[in-house]
């Protein structure tokens, strides 16, 4: 660390800008020092416009929520150039107690503007409920500037933050970085215009990929500049962002560790080994693979197999379905008797699969994956996914929606509006439809991998990625725009609790219920007028040179692409039935599963993207997708017939 | 909103694909998503299974709201 004079204090004309990350009750503070109440919206980025007040006579500005000074998206840049343009400001930043690692990252990086800087840790209470204890003494001993407690809520700590004003100093603890970036920061100070005190802080936001600052202070050296960010950046394996952001990183956990206080301190260093471990790019791997062999017992040997066996040919096959064609003999109608009980019939073929077959699988994959949800391992899968993905040419924050998809696809195609870049948005959008089944789709794809041995199922799941990574390598060739970097905020690993997964597992399976047996019911009904029609075997018949042909499949499992046209999950269950029945060998489970993997989720997914991007790109995407399936599906089972692999 | 998992504060009304997803708008769907680290929750109000198995379990509802105090 290297600790800089002391500057003067406020002008007299001085602004107090209220600056801090999303939802650390930046909007309750501005209320409590102006007077005025402002309505809080505590979701990420929300303060998009600016609020203005006074306090103690004094201009308040409220910045937009920000991750950092490195402008990627309109709030840091709104909040970036506040701050460069008045100069003379006092900058009130405000720190979220129960998470004062990603406060402190953001002091670090105002630290550098070396302005007179106040840091408000909100939310002690909350801290405190916790059983997180902040030192702020101590942090404002280390940091060399005045720190003060706050509930920003109830209007505690806000007398003594408006005490401190005048007092303010800028921060003495700074980040010193390696050797190259300190180099290329003394190189580059000189060579902006018209600053006076902040050079280091812009030499720094221009290395981290600021071309905007580059432009607006170094326009007289511009290709002097350019050349020094790309030797700088030629000198590291990672965007220099990211170096720059782990360098502080590293700084301020140094403060943590030295004012954060955490009771439960033998179980958090058990979390947090367990923690390191699964983000670690050698034992990340193992960690990987261990997961996802649980999962892959759990889901498809007992729930796949022993659970789905007792539903199916116990109480479906010798309870439900039997009593319900006795019934349905009573029934003087033929039609509505097949209707209810004939070979697509909503009992013995939408019920029967949904909960027969189905409902066993999802139950057991909604519990295993509330246990990973809670214990806090899917937000360090996302950080291992981020180098891939950005091989790939996709934004690091894509990660997070195609994370989401495996819960919900319609719901991680919308959080795709968090995506910076149209580009982005539509790569997410494209690779979610096309390969990320969600939560009860993967469930019954799991549910089929039991019908196949471990090398048939490390070929599916290498087919599968192999070809997001090429359909993502692809698209971010063809699709233009740019890309930033991922900041995600880690939650620790923790036990997680029985109640907790006990309750979601219930919810979701009352969404599956609600939500996704009436589409197996629509998808039965369309069956049967199909086939009454005769329209199925014309189907069967036009579709053999593919099915049969092509992938080499039983012209049977043709209703099963039909109906996966509705939902995934559903044409899985029709391929799972007629592998449990023996109608598929292991090369054409294989196939059809590559197939069914790569539909698009379902029709909800479709109409979710004509609304997010656009009946067109809908259309694109339905238009590509589809084709695409059948193509790889094609390919894998001449491939296997080449090579001669059957398992 | 509380993420349980992360402690990331979000307004849940503004994130939840409730009033935009087709089948959510049907259906209704219980599930909330914090935009900080993808844990999935859930909204005990719109789930009648999940009310009633809290209760059954006699187990404080998690997470907690807060409301705005002017």
């Amino acid at each position: 660390m290297t600790r800089f004079p002391i500057v003067p204090s406020l002008e007299d004309d001085a602004h107090v800008i209220l600056v801090g990350n999303p939802n650390v009750g930046k909007s309750a503070l501005f209320g409590a020092l102006t007077g005025h109440y402002v309505e809080i919206s505590n979701f990420p980025g929300t303060t998009v416009e600016l609020s203005t007040g006074h306090t103690d006579g004094m201009p308040l500005v409220d910045t937009p929520g920000i991750q950092s000074l490195h402008a990627r998206s309109d709030d840091e840049r709104v909040t970036r150039d506040i701050l460069l343009e008045r100069g003379g400001s006092l900058v009130l930043q405000v720190a979220d107690a129960r998470n004062l690692r990603r406060s402190l990252l953001l002091t670090m990086q105002l630290a550098e503007l070396d302005r007179p800087l106040l840091l408000d840790v909100n939310m002690v209470d909350e801290a405190r409920e916790r059983g997180i204890q902040v030192d702020t003494a101590r942090l404002e001993q280390l940091l060399g500037a005045q720190v003060v407690p706050t509930v920003a809520v109830t209007g505690e700590g806000i007398g003594t933050l408006r005490s401190r004003f005048q007092t303010a100093r800028p921060v003495r603890h700074r980040v010193r970085y390696d050797e190259a970036i300190e180099d290329a920061v003394k190189q580059l100070t000189p060579l902006l215009e018209g600053r006076d005190g902040d050079e280091r802080a812009i030499a720094l936001m221009i290395l981290a990929g600021d071309a905007e600052l580059a432009a607006r202070y170094g326009a007289a050296h511009r290709p002097e500049i350019d050349a020094l960010v790309a030797r700088t950046a030629g000198r590291y394996p990672r965007p220099l962002n990211f170096v720059l952001t782990q360098q502080r990183l590293h700084a301020v956990d140094e403060l943590v560790a030295a004012v954060v206080l955490h009771p439960e301190t033998r179980q958090a260093h058990a979390g947090e080994t367990l923690g390191r471990l699964a983000l670690h790019p050698v034992w990340g791997l193992p960690v990987l693979i261990a997961v996802l062999a649980l999962f892959y017992l759990f889901v498809g040997r007992l729930g796949a197999g022993v659970c789905v066996n007792w539903m199916e040919r116990v109480f479906f096959g010798h309870g439900v379905n039997p009593l319900a064609i006795w019934l349905a003999g009573f029934i003087p109608m033929p039609l509505v008797r097949d209707l209810l009980v004939g070979e697509y019939g909503l009992i013995t073929m939408a019920l029967t699969y949904g909960i027969a077959i189905v409902l066993p699988i999802v139950l057991t994959f909604f519990i295993a994956f509330g246990l990973l949800e809670d214990s806090g391992y899917l937000p360090r899968l996302a950080v291992m996914m981020d180098r891939p993905f950005k091989a790939l040419g996709l934004n690091g924050k894509a990660v997070l929606p195609m994370l989401l998809g495996l819960g919900c696809d319609t719901m991680a195609t919308m959080t795709t509006r968090i995506l910076e870049t149209r580009k982005d948005r539509l790569m997410v959008t494209l690779l979610l439809a096309l390969g990320v089944p969600c939560s009860a789709q993967l469930g019954v794809i799991m549910g089929m991998t039991a019908y196949l041995p471990p090398a048939a199922i490390v070929v599916w799941g290498a087919v599968v990625t192999g070809v997001m990574f090429a359909v993502g390598w692809a698209a971010s060739r063809v699709i233009p725009g740019e890309r930033s970097d991922f900041i995600l905020e880690l939650p620790p690993i923790r036990l997680p609790q029985l109640v907790n997964i006990v309750i979601k597992t219930v919810a979701r399976l009352e969404w599956y219920l609600k939500e996704v047996l009436p589409l197996f019911a629509l998808g039965t009904l369309l069956l049967f007028v199909l086939d009454r029609t005769g329209a199925l075997h014309l189907l069967e018949r036009w579709a053999a040179p593919l099915v049969e042909g092509g992938l080499g499949l039983p012209r049977a499992t043709t209703a099963s692409f039909i109906i996966g046209f509705l939902r995934r999950d559903y044409g899985a269950a029709g391929l799972f039935a007629l592998a449990r029945a023996g109608a598929l060998s292991v090369p054409q489970v294989l196939v059809s599963l590559v197939v069914i993997t790569l539909f698009v989720p379902c029709v909800a997914n479709v109409l979710i993207i004509a609304r997010e991007h656009g009946t067109k790109v809908a259309f694109w995407v339905v238009g590509f997708v589809f084709p695409f399936a059948f193509a790889v599906g094609v390919l894998l089972h001449f491939g296997l017939l080449v090579l001669g692999v059957h398992f | 909103m509380h993420c349980p998992l992360c402690g990331c504060e979000f307004d849940e009304t503004d994130q939840s694909c409730a009033g935009r997803c087709p089948m959510a708008a049907i259906q209704g769907c219980s599930l909330i998503c914090c935009p900080n680290c993808a844990y999935q929750m859930v909204d005990e109000s719109k789930s009648a299974a999940a009310k009633l198995l809290r209760r059954l379990l006699h187990s404080p509802a998690e997470p907690e709201k807060k409301e705005p105090t002017p």
